[in-house]
Order: C-alpha cells, then sequence, then structure tokens
C-alpha cells in the first residue's frame, strides 16, 4: 500500500456541514481504503468519523489535504474526486 | 399601533394565521452519578441510542431529497465514534447513560462554541442529546400538535425530528433561532412552509393571536393584515419583447438543453471551468473544441457569451494553480496562464465556426483598463463577435471610459461585486442586509458602471444572480443594461416581468 495524496477544495456554501461529512464517511467505509483529510499535513484526522470532520470547522472557499493509503494510485485518485464530488454543495 | 417582530424569512408566501407557542422544551430529569456498574449503564446507553437511530432512520425513509438526507447524517452523527468514545469515558467515572452521553455532546459542541457560524450544528447536536436522555428516561419528545385549525407555531427552534411531524395545518413557522442555513430553514423551504427564523422576540407573541407571517417583509406582524403583506411582485405582461434581452447563464450541455427550451435569447454567461473541475491537466484543443462545439450546438438561439476560465471563482480548476499569496484577486492570475487563456480563445473560436454561432467572450476579474485591453489584444487574434471584460472588481469602475472603442461589450457580475463593495462573504448570516440588492449603496455602483459603460458606447449586461429577480430586472433595464443574462429556471419569471 502507497499513500497518495490529494486536495480538496470545499465550495459548499455551507462549509463542511453534516450531510457531506456523513456522505464522505460512507464513501471512504465503502472503499475501505484508510482516508485522512485535514487543513495541512501536520493535522490529518482519520475519516471515519462525520463528527471529526465537522470539527475542522471547514468554511467554504477552503482547501483542505487529503491522504489515501491504497494499492494503485487510479484507485486513491478515484476516491478523492469522489470525495471531491460531494463538497460543491 | 401593531407589534412587528423581524428575523430571516424563509419562502415567498406571506400568511395569517393564528400562532402556537410551542411550549419550551419538555425538562429531562437532571444527571445523576448512576448505581449500577459501568457496563449495565453502557447497555442503557446504546439501547436508547439505538432507539433514537431507529426514529431518525424512519424518518429518512418516509421523506425525501435533502430532509431526508438530514436524518441520515443525523443518524450517522447519533453514534459517531467522537461521541460514544467520550461517552464511555464518563460511564467509567461513574456517570448514568443519559449524563454520559449529554457530557460527550456538551464537550463536542465546545469546539463549535467560538464561532457564530457553527451555532447551528451544534444545535443538531444538542438535539440528538435531548433525544437519547428522553429515550432513557422514557419521555416523549414528540411534539403533540393539533391536527386541525391553520397554525403558525413559534417555539425556540424546531429540530429536523420535529419538522418531519408537520402536518397540512401548519402553514407557517416562527423561530427565536436558525439562521438561513439552518435545518429549519431548509426543510421549511422544501415543504413550501413559510418561516421566519433568527427572531428574537418571538417569545413574546401570544398563542391564539393573529399574526401576519410576511416573509418576503423578514418579519411577523401581530394583528397584521394579508394585505399589509411585502408582495411577491406579480407582472402582467404588455408587450410582445421584453424591454431588454434576457439571456440564460450555463455551464454544461445539460444547462444549454434546458436553456433551450426557454425564450431566452442566447447565452448571456456561459462558465467554463465548470466543464474542467475533475480534470488534472490542461484539457488538450481538439477536446476542448469538441466541448465547447456540443455546448454551442444545443444552445437557444441567439449571441452566445463565453467567459474564459476563471481560476479563482468559487470553483476551483486544478489545472490552473493559484499564486500562494491568496490576495491576488483579479486578471494578474489569468496572466499567469496566458498560455492556457490563448488555447482557449481559440478552441472557443474554431467551436464557434464550427457550429455557425454568434460568439463573444469575456474575461473574469479584470481589476484595469490595461488588462482589459491585454485581453482584448489577445482576443483578436481570433475572430469573436465580441469581445468584452466582466464588471466585478471596483478598481474597473472608474476607468470604463478609458475602454470606448477598445472592446465591445461590459458584463456585470453582482456576486464579487457586492461582496467586494461590502467587504462580505456572500453566506453571512450576520448581515443579511447586505446581500440585499436594492441596498442603495449597491444599486447606486450599478447606476454609474451603467452611466460610464453607455458614454463609452458599451454593450452592457448583468450576468449574477441579482438579475433572476424579477422587480429588479426592470430596475436594471431602467438603469440602461442592454440585457440580463439568469439561469434557466429564472427565465420565464424575468421575461415576464420585462414583458411588463
Amino acid at each position: 500500500m502507497t499513500i497518495f495524496k490529494g486536495t480538496l477544495e470545499v465550495t459548499d456554501p455551507i462549509g463542511l456541514h453534516a450531510r457531506p461529512a456523513s456522505q464522505i464517511v460512507k464513501v471512504v467505509k465503502l472503499a475501505g481504503l484508510p482516508v485522512k483529510m485535514g487543513r495541512d499535513a501536520k493535522s490529518l484526522v482519520v475519516a471515519n468519523s462525520p463528527l471529526q470532520l465537522m470539527a475542522l470547522k471547514v468554511k467554504s472557499g477552503e482547501t483542505l489535504q487529503v491522504t489515501v493509503d491504497a494499492a494503485d494510485e487510479a484507485e486513491a485518485m478515484k476516491l478523492v474526486e469522489d470525495i471531491q464530488a460531494l463538497l460543491r454543495g | 399601533m401593531s407589534t412587528t417582530l423581524n428575523g430571516i424569512g424563509v419562502g415567498q408566501d406571506a400568511v395569517v394565521a393564528e400562532v402556537l407557542q410551542v411550549l419550551p422544551i419538555v425538562d429531562l430529569p437532571k444527571w445523576s452519578l448512576s448505581s449500577l456498574d459501568a457496563e449495565a449503564e453502557s447497555d442503557i446507553l446504546n439501547s436508547a441510542v439505538r432507539q433514537v437511530e431507529q426514529e431518525l432512520k424512519s424518518n429518512a425513509k418516509n421523506s425525501s431529497g435533502e430532509t431526508s438526507e438530514i436524518f441520515e447524517a443525523l443518524a450517522e452523527l447519533l453514534t459517531d465514534s467522537a461521541l460514544m468514545g467520550p461517552a464511555a469515558v464518563q460511564l467509567e467515572l461513574g456517570w448514568s447513560a443519559a449524563a454520559a452521553y449529554g457530557i460527550a455532546v456538551n464537550e463536542f459542541c465546545e469546539i463549535f462554541s467560538d464561532d457564530p457560524e457553527f451555532q447551528e450544528r451544534a444545535q443538531d447536536l444538542q438535539d440528538l442529546s435531548r433525544r437519547v436522555q428522553a429515550a432513557i428516561a422514557g419521555v416523549n419528545l414528540d411534539l403533540e400538535l393539533p391536527s386541525t385549525g391553520n397554525l403558525i407555531l413559534v417555539g425556540q427552534d424546531f429540530s429536523p425530528s420535529d419538522t418531519a411531524k408537520f402536518g397540512s395545518n401548519i402553514v407557517g413557522v416562527i423561530t427565536v433561532l436558525g439562521g438561513p442555513t439552518s435545518h429549519t430553514s431548509i426543510i421549511c423551504r422544501s415543504r413550501g412552509i413559510p418561516a421566519l427564523v433568527g427572531a428574537g422576540l418571538a417569545g413574546n407573541l401570544v398563542s391564539g393571536s393573529q399574526v401576519l407571517l410576511d416573509p418576503l417583509g423578514n418579519r411577523a406582524v401581530v394583528d397584521g393584515r394579508i394585505e399589509d403583506a411585502t408582495p411577491a411582485l406579480s407582472f402582467t405582461a404588455v408587450r410582445d419583447l421584453p424591454r431588454i434581452e434576457v439571456r440564460a447563464n450555463i455551464g454544461s450541455v445539460a444547462d444549454s438543453k434546458q436553456a433551450k427550451v426557454t425564450s431566452a435569447n442566447g447565452v448571456g454567461l456561459l462558465r467554463t471551468e465548470l466543464l474542467y473541475l475533475s480534470r488534472k491537466s490542461v484539457p488538450p484543443l481538439e477536446e476542448q473544441i469538441s466541448d465547447y462545439a456540443e455546448i454551442f450546438h444545443e444552445a437557444p438561439r441567439g449571441p452566445l457569451t463565453v467567459r474564459t476560465l476563471d481560476p479563482e471563482g468559487d470553483k476551483r480548476v486544478a489545472f490552473l494553480p493559484l499564486p500562494s499569496s491568496n490576495e491576488i484577486k483579479n486578471y494578474r492570475v489569468l496572466e499567469l496562464h496566458r498560455e492556457f487563456l490563448e488555447l482557449q480563445l481559440q478552441a472557443i473560436a474554431v467551436a464557434g465556426e464550427q457550429t455557425g454561432r454568434e460568439i463573444w467572450v469575456m474575461a473574469p476579474q479584470i481589476g484595469s483598463a490595461q488588462e482589459a485591453l491585454d485581453f482584448a489584444a489577445l482576443a483578436k487574434k481570433f475572430t469573436f463577435s465580441k469581445v468584452g471584460v466582466m464588471v466585478e472588481q471596483l478598481s474597473l469602475i472608474d476607468e470604463i471610459p478609458k475602454l470606448a472603442g477598445k472592446i465591445d461589450f461590459l458584463s456585470v457580475g453582482t456576486n464579487d461585486l457586492a461582496q467586494n463593495i461590502f467587504g462580505i462573504n456572500r453566506m453571512t448570516t450576520s448581515n443579511p442586509e447586505l446581500l440585499d440588492p436594492w441596498n442603495p449603496r449597491f444599486v447606486e455602483t450599478l447606476g454609474k458602471i451603467a452611466t460610464s459603460g453607455k458614454a463609452a458606447k458599451l454593450t452592457l449586461s448583468v450576468c449574477g444572480e441579482v438579475a433572476a429577480n424579477p422587480a429588479f430586472a426592470i430596475r436594471l433595464a431602467e438603469l440602461g443594461y442592454d440585457s440580463v443574462s439568469v439561469a434557466p429556471t429564472a427565465v420565464a419569471s424575468v421575461t415576464n416581468a420585462l414583458r411588463s
């Protein structure tokens, strides 16, 4: 497994709120891959708890770092894209 | 004189009805230390959480769309390890199940306490906490609502679970708390129930009194009459054609098709960045040509205005990175991507030629006359019917006279413009009056742009959200704008108003 990195743009006008947070956790669980998210590489939280994601207090217009531990890059990037889609609002 | 309550209106339709104060929340037992062991309390907590989870899931099943998604999300939050973990710690410390969950939620809500924008999320969690505690105590928290009459419900706030129970006799909602994006607002909007949220004085309303709920006026009036409601203006069309052109704002082939079945005269804004949000690398020329051509082919008849990629719009494009400083907020950013800009202009021109459409191009975020001239020089390498720029930066406004004879049109992006005038974010809840298009400073700025644009003999358009407000579109026509461009869904109402 390799750790792949990506960035996410939060464009949902309400920021990272309850609905997208729980939907992100759902797709992460479905993919079965360890995913971490946060404002900078040093303070990432594991994306298995919607509350931890909400606690980042992310507002619209912010950029987040994401890492995915996966066997291949395509799989990791697909998951990053799926997460990104949920942050558009 | 009648009493007026101010708040934030949700919905369009005013209503007059009897108000019913929903009593402040049922008292829950005080938190106590347990006489059982942690394991027994843990069983009590788990079974209460499961019960609440079932209720939320069944609410999700019985609703649709956003409302259903909200319940799904709440069910996830309820059992989140970030609550259950700390609650287990409290159980070990000897607290009873209800106290343990309550303390865990309180601790978590601390995180949100320093920022008013997150208060609504803390309220959602507190509601979950109350539900769990009520399940443990065997208390019914459900609102006991009469099923007859026409009622405007008044309360501190209503949880999504409460809102789900509103029958057709609930014709309005007034809450002390809540903002335009709180769950109460979203659900009321989707169910078509007019509401006034954030009405601090709602507690003073007396059950049984008649109240006018006037969402468009952001107020409720005791003993108000329906005739006093802020009118949702209706317009009677008296001319065959609108006073100024109405075009459509689009961002995809689907939008293009949707716009085609409206009366839109062409496209006033094609946001090209929406096509490439998921692209990691620059889309090659051929790909861009075929993307644009497909959209042009489907678009409503009339001129098609294409905006070059806005690397700084609210939707970011991966292959046009921004400089590290977020302060640079104008065309200088596009300047960094000049090569891409030229490629894009070429693709737009070729696609226009292939489809035989009349193409106008414009650049976003222009901050000075010099930048506008640079863009025009680049665009003139290709063939376009008209070349223009967006007016969203305040610094461009004074330089409009210098554009005479150099470019063909201006298109005002009112969302960014308003934010630049007032120095605010569009989602702000603290100063909703600043987002009101009728704010005199905003109208004055639009008037100034129109006056200097006319003097410079430029064609003038407004492509921001405010143009979708039918009454405001008429004001824009009066100010001298030649066209407005709005979402396909707003074309009909705006056209109708402009025919009045």
